[in-house]
């Protein structure tokens, strides 16, 4: 699978080919989701039936994946900036954040925005995909601010320096310069949390979003057929943890300007 | 656009000292640059005549002292420092160049950014310069397909970019290959020509003889010696200069 780039025309370059990559698995992602009950109605007794059911689990756990993957991109370059900050309150509240909720179980977690949480702030009653969201995003946050603070922290010296002695802001230096190269740093990192969130976001189901893992052990449950139920939701997450994997390697080489990957 | 006529201080530093730790590296200082004038700082590893250039542009703080470049006070001020730091060029021993950004958009960053030059002007500009270096033809390259000198002339680009009044050289040659140290040399000579003000942190002595009109010896934080080259090379009195250009020239 890491050899899709090599389907490219020879005559395209990197950066096309890298694109082309992208908009593939991106386009191939949708039509999974749009089209993935059609195939599957064919297949035999309990998944045929249950069809339906599988394809609109999957989309649940795509929504939940993508939502709190862009939430805890926000708050992982928020709390890198926290860490990484001159201001002592700032670093104290994203280390607490960190600390927080890299130290406890998502599962509780999840069970604690959604059934705690209420208790504590009448407000924050949230629905369960609501709730489940807002968990695995602040989880995937806090794995991810230590990405993109290792990123930020690589970035060599010179380069700021350079950047500064040109007369560049504090704004533009971390603009056009510390973030754009520590985001590379940290790209595979991110992308590794990200995968792991997909597969996380399974968790959802003890406060019963119905994804495609809770869809899966109900149709066991009623059909009492457990093999051929967890074998077809293994092979859905399989099918999107590959795709991903085949996106981020495409993002990988679309900005490796320095020639590092053969 | 110059306050400062040639000839005049463009540049002068007061009774400037500076500590890392226990180590005082900078001691009491004082010295001016002229407006259109090549110094040359040279000096053993250690002795603070790259952190001397360094404070000129606030990459390193001083402890105490003052230093003026063409009227703005440095100092911790961050109007003055962006304002400072447009109007001084720096060149790095290491290059520096922003390894994500071709050779094109290493020059026309700053002054896009800083001058908010128009795109296409700013375009223009830099095809100029990168003429000037004899990097033209490597616009659209990034910086890992170039040799080290190469990088370093698109380096001289970039800072010429913004127009600076006085143009910092750390060690430029210092990190190359041989071969390629003539290149570098011979872009700085063409710039000191040209009536650029530079003030050149190096070891080569070539360099500092035919191109410096001015040499400082610097030698355990203080500046032992400020002497036009001739004097200083042809009739050096010193023994311990006379001991250092000794080994630095066999």
């Amino acid at each position: 699978m890491q050899r899709v780039l090599s389907l490219w025309p020879a005559s395209w370059g990197r950066q096309q080919r890298s694109t082309a990559t992208m908009i593939t698995a991106g386009v191939v992602i949708l039509l999974v989701l749009w089209l993935m009950a059609k195939p599957l109605s064919y297949a035999p007794e309990p998944i045929g039936p249950n069809a339906q059911a599988f394809a609109e689990g999957t989309r649940v756990t795509v929504e939940l994946t993508v939502i709190a993957g862009v939430a805890g991109l926000f708050l992982g370059v928020l709390a890198a900036l926290g860490k990484i900050s001159r201001v002592p309150p700032l670093r104290w509240v994203a280390s607490l954040y960190v600390w927080i909720f890299r130290g406890t179980p998502l599962l509780l977690q999840v069970l604690f925005v959604f059934f705690a949480l209420p208790e504590i702030i009448p407000k924050l009653k949230l629905d369960e995909f609501s709730a489940a969201a807002l968990a695995l995003g602040l989880n995937v946050g806090a794995y991810n601010a230590e990405a993109i603070r290792a990123g930020l922290l690589a970035v060599p010296k010179g380069q700021i320096e350079a950047a500064r002695s040109l007369g560049l802001s504090r704004w533009y230096t971390f603009v056009d310069i510390t973030f754009p190269q520590a985001f590379k740093i940290s790209l595979p990192p991110l992308v590794n949390n990200i995968v792991s969130l997909l597969k996380d976001s399974s968790l959802a189901y003890v406060i019963g979003v119905v994804e495609v893992s809770l869809v899966s052990t109900r149709i066991q449950a009623a059909t009492f057929q457990p093999v051929p139920c967890y074998v077809t939701t293994g092979c859905i997450y399989l099918l999107m943890t590959t795709l991903m994997t085949q996106i981020s390697n495409a993002v990988e080489r679309r900005f490796d300007h320095e020639g590092k990957l053969a | 656009m110059s306050a400062v006529a040639p000839g005049s201080p463009l540049i002068t530093v007061q009774k400037v000292n500076k500590h890392f730790g226990p180590a005082h590296v900078l001691k009491d200082v004082t010295t001016h640059f002229n407006a259109g004038e090549v110094a040359v700082i040279i000096g053993a590893s250690g002795s603070g005549k790259s952190t001397l250039l360094r404070t000129l542009n606030r990459l390193e703080t001083h402890d105490s002292g003052t230093i003026i470049v063409d009227g703005i006070t440095v100092d911790d001020n961050h109007k003055h420092l962006d304002q400072l730091r447009a109007e001084v060029g720096m060149v790095f021993q290491q290059f520096n160049l922003f390894p994500h950004l071709t050779v094109l958009d290493n020059v026309t960053l700053a002054p896009r950014r800083v001058r908010k030059t128009a795109r296409e002007a700013a375009r223009a500009q830099a095809l100029e310069l990168l003429d000037r270096v004899g990097m033209k033809a490597h616009a659209h390259k990034h910086p890992f397909q170039l040799s080290g000198g190469q990088q370093q002339r698109v380096a001289i680009a970039r800072s010429l970019a913004m127009q600076p009044r006085v143009l910092l050289f750390d060690e430029p040659t210092s990190a190359l290959d041989p071969e390629m140290v003539k290149e570098v040399l011979d872009v700085m000579k063409q710039l000191a020509t040209s009536g650029m003000t530079m003030i050149v942190v190096t070891h080569e002595m070539g360099f500092a003889r035919e191109v410096g009109d001015r040499i400082l010896f610097f030698d355990k934080g203080c500046i032992a010696q400020d002497a036009p080259p001739d004097a200083f090379f042809g009739n050096q009195q010193d023994p311990r200069i006379r001991a250092f250009l000794g080994h630095i020239q066999h």
